[in-house]
């Protein structure tokens, strides 16, 4: 039940549903009861929500690497919508306001926090990260501070998509991305693309996207990549790939992102890349990796590491204003909100191949 | 071969190290190359032994690096200036100096960018198929051979180059005042890292190692705390416990100066999220390691190859005081070749031999 859930003018009294992760492979719509709104916070009709890689692994396990879910929750973190409520203290948004959702809320104390790396902060409370419920409601509440005003040409999707462009951001930052720059991207799954993307408007000169599936490589070229290839899952088969790799990109890897996270293509980063230059490690296949990692370490290859995101909004709104990013073409998939077409879309994004982002529309 | 000395004209065959084969090292003449006009020639006084010596003599190859034909050993060292070449301005006939060992092509661009450590035609002496130093004399270029201070000794002098991967490494993890800095392996890189670490102002330096006296070494050496680790992959969680408690508070930059997945997994998994892993220590070349939980906490791991532009601070921190390599010289030998057996085979036995000097 929204409590006293004011939208413009009307006193309809709706109950907020949402989609619950109830037990392995099942969720269900049921009521989502809001915490009150707090002086700083907003409440938010959802409209646009997207299935991320790890609600799927939420829903098929129950965990995340060391989050679990002990109690049923509520998924979904990729979001945006309109804003419903502003609290007492809230002067730059109002009713009416579409807005992107940063998920995170950081807790501003403690030294990550106050050094600006609240991405890092032990005690996040990140919408579906166990224990704290996702967005894939028709209502949440949430900090104005992580609201982010959607400008008039910016569609309620492409705010939703702003989360994982996100993690694409951030990697082209931790990993210096400019004009000097050419870029290996390892896998063309939504994350792989994201990062492309995010490379390009970061000025990369060049980009080579490498994956096992044809009809991922072709959304990558159709996205402007500037060579794909086909690669194997075969570890005997990284000498061969590598030296493919460095043909396509003609002058040198000087960064590569894995956004796979496997020994192989990790292996294949390794390698592929300058010496000098770095790994930025995106995916997370595999917890335990065996990798040539000295003789890497030993060219000053460099393997930086990415979690989430920080500071990414603001810019990701701007990319997508400017049209530097469009992520439109990422968007395979649409479905309602409706405990079928919940069921429906999961599965979808679960068997991947042709999909790349399944949105839902409330 | 004739070379003209100040005021003499002394024809003295000039002798070198030279490795022929496995376990080979034979005392032979070494004909220099003419001093080219940006070069001086060097009595060498002072060289120490590097693990890498070590390993060539023991395989005829380190890495990818293959010793194919007879190769003279040796690259850690210092000695006196005997003549110049004519464009030679900043350095004259008597002068002290420490010796860099790499000579970089200058034109590709690494070498541009100023990472000349990464210049794939580097010339590194006791590197096939560039001769070392271990020899009488040496032709170098000028513009790689340091003046020592009247109070460095040129022992200290031949220490550079071991210290200079210390001092490269804490410059590219970025210690400083706020960095608490656990290093793993307590052998002649362990240390030079720990005694450079400390010159840059890491305020707490915990370190590790398996054998008991190497940490009383460190201790001494001015480690504020050592933890005795063992070679067991399993102890990885109870160590890095001992190792938070030890260090009381997180840390902030692990140097692996070993380079085995156990001293990687352990250094990955105690260093806190946003921190750094630097891999110094060469130990194997494919590593099990949990990285994807260490890069999922944004800690990055940051690969060390020798060093660039280190000669000048390391003289520095010698002068001053700042740090004081004497102790590492724990061993020490002639020109001979039976010293050069003995040398090399105390300097490969390890245990209490942290650095073996010859005094030429």
């Amino acid at each position: 039940m929204g409590k006293g859930g004011k939208s413009d003018g009307s006193n309809v009294e709706e109950e907020n549903m949402a989609a619950w992760l109830v037990a392995i492979n099942t969720l269900k719509i049921q009521p989502f009861n809001l915490p009150p709104l707090g002086p700083h916070d907003v409440k938010v009709r959802m409209k646009a929500v997207g299935i991320c890689g790890s609600d799927v692994h939420y829903l098929k396990t129950l965990r995340c690497a060391d989050f679990i879910v002990k109690e049923p929750m509520v998924i979904g973190h990729e979001c945006a919508g309109v804003i419903e409520e502003v609290g007492s203290e809230v002067k730059d948004l109002v009713a009416g306001d579409r807005v992107a959702l940063e998920p995170g809320i950081s807790c501003w104390r403690c030294t990550h926090c106050k050094q600006g790396r609240y991405n890092l902060c032990p005690d996040m409370k990140f919408f579906a990260t166990p224990p704290v419920h996702g967005s894939l409601a028709n209502q949440v509440v949430h900090p104005a501070d992580l609201c982010f005003k959607l400008p008039d040409n910016v569609s309620l999707e492409e705010g939703a998509m702003c989360e994982p462009l996100s993690v694409g951001v951030h990697a082209c930052r931790r990993a210096d991305i400019g004009p000097e720059t050419n870029v290996l991207v390892m896998g063309a799954g939504p994350i792989g693309l994201v990062t492309m993307l995010a490379a390009r408007a970061f000025g990369a000169p060049r980009i080579v996207i490498v994956d096992v599936e044809d009809s991922r490589l072709s959304v990558a070229k159709e996205l402007a990549a500037d060579e794909i290839i086909k690669v194997s899952t075969n570890i005997q088969d990284v000498d061969e790939e590598v030296g493919l790799i460095q043909k396509a990109m003609g002058g040198g890897v000087d960064v590569s992102f894995d956004c796979a996270g496997f020994n192989k293509t990790m292996t294949t980063a390794l390698t592929a890349t300058r010496p000098g230059g770095k790994v930025c490690l995106v995916g997370m296949g595999h917890h335990e990796m065996t990798v040539p990692l000295t003789p890497a370490a030993a060219r000053e290859v460099d393997v930086v590491g990415i979690f989430r995101y920080k500071n990414t909004w603001p810019l990701c709104l701007e990319f997508l204003r400017s049209g530097k990013i469009d992520v439109k073409p990422l968007i395979t998939h649409r479905f309602g909100f409706s405990q079928k077409e919940v069921e429906e879309a999961f599965e979808t994004s679960a068997r991947g191949g042709n999909a790349i982002k399944v949105m839902f529309n409330l | 071969m004739m070379h003209t000395e100040e005021n003499e004209q002394v024809e003295e065959t000039n002798m070198a190290a030279w490795l022929l084969g496995i376990k080979n090292l034979q005392i032979q003449p070494y004909h220099l190359p003419p001093l080219g006009p940006n070069d001086v020639k060097v009595q060498i006084k002072a060289l120490g032994i590097c693990g890498s010596d070590v390993h060539h003599f023991k395989n005829m190859r380190v890495a990818n690096f293959i010793v194919k034909k007879p190769m003279v050993i040796g690259h850690e060292c210092a000695g006196i200036i005997k003549a110049i070449g004519s464009n030679v301005k900043s350095l004259a006939v008597g002068d002290r100096v420490a010796l860099e060992p790499g000579i970089s092509c200058q034109t590709c661009n690494f070498c541009k960018n100023g990472t000349y450590n990464l210049c794939r035609k580097m010339k590194f002496f006791g590197s096939p198929p560039t001769n070392g130093s271990l020899a009488n004399q040496v032709v170098h270029p000028a513009n790689l051979v340091f003046k020592l201070p009247d109070n460095v000794s040129l022992e200290e002098g031949a220490m550079c180059e071991p210290l200079s991967v210390g001092v490269h490494a804490c410059r590219r993890a970025d210690v400083n005042p706020d960095t608490k800095v656990l290093i793993f392996g307590a052998g002649p890189i362990g240390l030079v890292t720990m005694l450079a670490a400390r010159a840059f102002g890491a305020p707490r330096i915990v370190i590790a190692d398996v054998d008991h006296y190497r940490l009383s070494i460190a201790k001494d050496l001015g480690a504020d705390d050592t933890v005795q680790v063992s070679t067991n992959i399993q102890d990885v969680g109870e160590e890095v416990l001992k190792i938070h408690k030890v260090m009381g508070e997180s840390v902030d930059i692990s140097f692996d100066c070993v380079g085995f997945d156990k001293t990687m997994s352990t250094a990955l998994t105690a260093t806190r999220a946003g921190g750094k892993v630097c891999l110094v220590g060469l130990g194997q070349s494919q590593m099990t390691i949990p990285l994807v939980a260490a890069a999922a906490r944004e800690v990055d791991v940051i690969g060390i190859f020798r060093y660039r532009n280190t000669w000048p601070l390391c003289i520095e921190l010698l002068r001053t005081g700042k740090i004081d390599v004497k102790p590492l010289i724990t061993h020490r030998y002639k020109f001979t070749q039976e010293d050069v057996d003995k040398a090399f085979e105390t300097s490969a036995k390890g245990g209490n031999a942290i650095k073996v000097m010859f005094n030429l």
